[in-house]
């Protein structure tokens, strides 16, 4: 009962604060200095046409796009599509559906990241967990080296591991999601390609996320390892093994935020590396789509990232309480 | 009979190039189905000890000297400054147990108590099955008069007192020879302290331990739970003796401060005055040449502040002090 109500009243906020998102996904874009028809028509009627023809092909794409009403009435129709889930056409690839073009970068933006912060948490916790416990020389090597991957930039890590991997040793494509001349197929071959075009985007984001893991795990951990419990585990000669997860387990709940916190922004930090690798992703269609001023695909895009982030917050709530007995006990109203 | 003989036990912590001498020279025996019980104020190393004895040392201190004989090993305690301490990892638990200090958070509160009490096992037996430990620890906690259901609960489900015993019941499952019990009572009121107790005094009964150390600053608990007291002060043993006489008849200048100190349940209490011990413990930083105890000592000779006095026997009881020394050789001469 007492965990039913809990759940509502997060349940309640999480609303609140998805209204709220909503609305400045909307605003935010419209002010952007510009107009998107301009750079249409401009792109579209390159020079040769007379200025009223200009006129009048500007002015059906005002209307078509509807741009011609108040922003509030623009706002309500807005609302009532995205509730239909008709996120509407692209203004930039006019008619194409803003739907059609998610689907088909959303796999590529999941498959890049959805590994390496996975990976990347569950490596990067349990190194900092370890230097934590066996201290010394391994722990300063561990810390100044994740010190050094997390305060990298995403984009420089993305861009030295390009130069190294792809330029001087071209052991690896420079970008793309695959090869010239292929087309998305299921079949060896192609999957073979992508993979190699997947490598290094992957590895840039791998490495900065396990630095900042490690580093955060580290931390938590070193007040675990002086730990009445770590102490008295040890006074019976448990294993090294079991006693890092003892602490890694204590250690881990502002790691599950951490996680939830990446996983939320997968959008936005995949968008460097997406870009300085050219991948198909939601990042890059985010960067076009800012540069043409595509209202409609801007707000899908971050109307994305905020249920993804809301989904995974909400999740990290539930999930405190299966780590932590105690949290789990606080929830249900006994102690 | 002997169970455990500590000798020569020297030990220091270094710090920034400071030493600062924690242990010096300790030597105790515990015999087999006793309790000795370690008496002393904070910081006169009664906590080192215990962690050197569990053969769990931490990572800052150096042991310098010494050796334990439990029921014929003879371990080198000087190998457990970490690293060395593989070969003392096996006797941990097994043949020395510590119930720590801090029992109350000594449990991983994520962990149910069972599965603990499984990790436990399973650090003496690789291939015990969990549902194999969880029975033997069932049984155990039944054995003990402990609910067998607080297997299944977590530790923050448990009330302080029942914490107590259930870590005492876990420190205890492998059949330890040893006990090293470090404070145990501290944090408990009156009747947990009495469980607590009865608990111990069990262990010993009923053979599930050989012999227990039980460190304290709460001489009126030991005076009532021990068979034999050591008193400590600034990181040496003064005086040891059974427990009864010890409470009687202090020798050494400072278990008579400490126990003038300290109301000990015993006929005449009621008309007792309490008196402190005036001064303070001496700087652990440089080596001590005589007897530690000197400066704060109402009967300190000039012999006290430059030679160490020797240990002096005296039936089943003996102390370290100059003036025991005198009467000793007095009563030789005549």
């Amino acid at each position: 009962m007492g965990f039913l109500r809990h759940l509502l009243s997060k349940l309640g906020w999480y609303a609140a604060a998805f209204a709220a998102a909503l609305g400045l996904n909307f605003f935010l874009p419209r002010l952007l200095p510009g107009n998107p028809v301009d750079t249409l028509v401009a792109q579209a009627l390159r020079g040769g046409a007379s200025s009223e023809t200009k006129q009048r092909v500007y002015e059906t794409y005002i209307q078509e796009f509807g741009l011609d009403q108040n922003l509030g009435a623009q706002f309500l129709t807005y609302v009532g599509n995205v509730l239909q889930g008709d996120f509407g056409t692209s203004f930039s690839r006019h008619p194409a559906e803003v739907s059609a073009m998610i689907a088909d970068a959303l796999p590529w933006t999941i498959a890049l990241q959805l590994p390496a912060v996975l990976l990347g948490w569950i490596i990067g916790n349990l190194v900092g967990a370890v230097a934590a416990y066996r201290r010394g020389g391994l722990d300063r090597g561990i810390y100044l080296s994740s010190l050094f991957l997390t305060a990298a930039p995403y984009y420089c890590l993305a861009i030295l591991l390009l130069y190294g991997f792809a330029v001087v040793l071209p052991l690896f494509p420079t970008g793309g999601g695959w090869s010239f001349g292929l087309s998305p197929e299921w079949s060896a071959p192609f999957a073979a390609d992508a993979l190699s075009h997947w490598f290094l985007p992957f590895l840039s984001l791998l490495l900065v996320f396990i630095g900042g893991q490690a580093i955060g795990m580290r931390s938590m951990a070193v007040y675990e390892v002086d730990a009445d419990y770590v102490r008295f585990a040890e006074s019976f000669g448990l294993p090294d093994r079991k006693i890092v997860g003892y602490i890694f387990r204590n250690g881990m709940l502002p790691q599950i935020t951490g996680l939830a916190l990446a996983i939320g922004t997968l959008v936005g930090g995949a968008l460097l590396t997406e870009i300085v690798y050219s991948y198909p992703g939601i990042g890059t269609l985010l960067y076009d789509a800012i540069l043409n001023k595509d209202y409609p695909v801007i707000q899908a895009v971050t109307l994305l990232v905020l249920i993804v982030v809301l989904v995974a917050n909400f999740l990290v709530d539930v999930l405190y309480g299966l780590i932590d007995p105690r949290i789990r006990a606080a929830e249900r109203g006994d102690r | 009979m002997t169970l455990a003989s500590i000798r020569d036990l020297s030990a220091h912590y270094s710090a920034g190039g400071t030493r600062f001498h924690a242990l010096d020279e300790v030597a105790l025996d515990v015999r087999s189905g006793q309790i000795l019980g370690v008496v002393g104020e904070s910081g006169c190393g009664k906590s080192t000890m215990a962690s050197v004895l569990s053969l769990n040392p931490g990572p800052s201190l150096r042991v310098t000297a010494g050796t334990l004989s439990v029921a014929g090993t003879d371990i080198d305690l000087t190998d457990a400054t970490r690293g060395a301490s593989a070969s003392h990892r096996a006797l941990r638990g097994g043949t020395v147990a510590l119930l720590p200090q801090g029992a109350l958070n000594a449990l991983n509160p994520t962990r149910r108590v069972g599965a603990q009490a499984h990790d436990i096992l399973a650090a003496g037996d690789r291939r015990i099955k969990r549902a194999v430990s969880y029975e033997r620890a069932a049984a155990r906690l039944e054995a003990l008069d402990l609910p067998p259901r607080a297997l299944r609960a977590y530790p923050h489900q448990l009330s302080g007192g029942m914490r107590q015993r259930v870590v005492t019941a876990l420190a205890t499952l492998r059949n330890p020879r040893l006990l090293v019990a470090d404070e145990p009572s501290s944090a408990l009121d009156v009747s947990s302290q009495r469980l607590l107790v009865d608990l111990l005094r069990r262990l010993i009964a009923e053979g599930l331990v050989e012999g227990i150390v039980f460190i304290t600053h709460d001489v009126a608990l030991l005076s009532e739970l021990a068979d034999r007291i050591a008193v400590m002060y600034a990181g040496r043993v003064v005086e040891e003796a059974p427990a009864r006489e010890l409470v009687s008849s202090p020798r050494h200048p400072y278990s008579q401060a400490l126990l003038a100190s300290v109301l000990v349940p015993e006929p005449g209490t009621r008309g007792r005055r309490l008196t402190g011990i005036p001064g303070s413990p001496p700087d652990l930083r440089a080596p001590l040449a005589g007897c530690a105890f000197a400066p704060r000592c109402e009967h300190a000779m000039d012999v006290c502040a430059t030679d160490r006095p020797p240990r002096v026997v005296t039936g089943s009881r003996d102390d370290s002090c100059w003036r025991s020394a005198e009467t000793e050789e007095a009563a030789h001469v005549g």
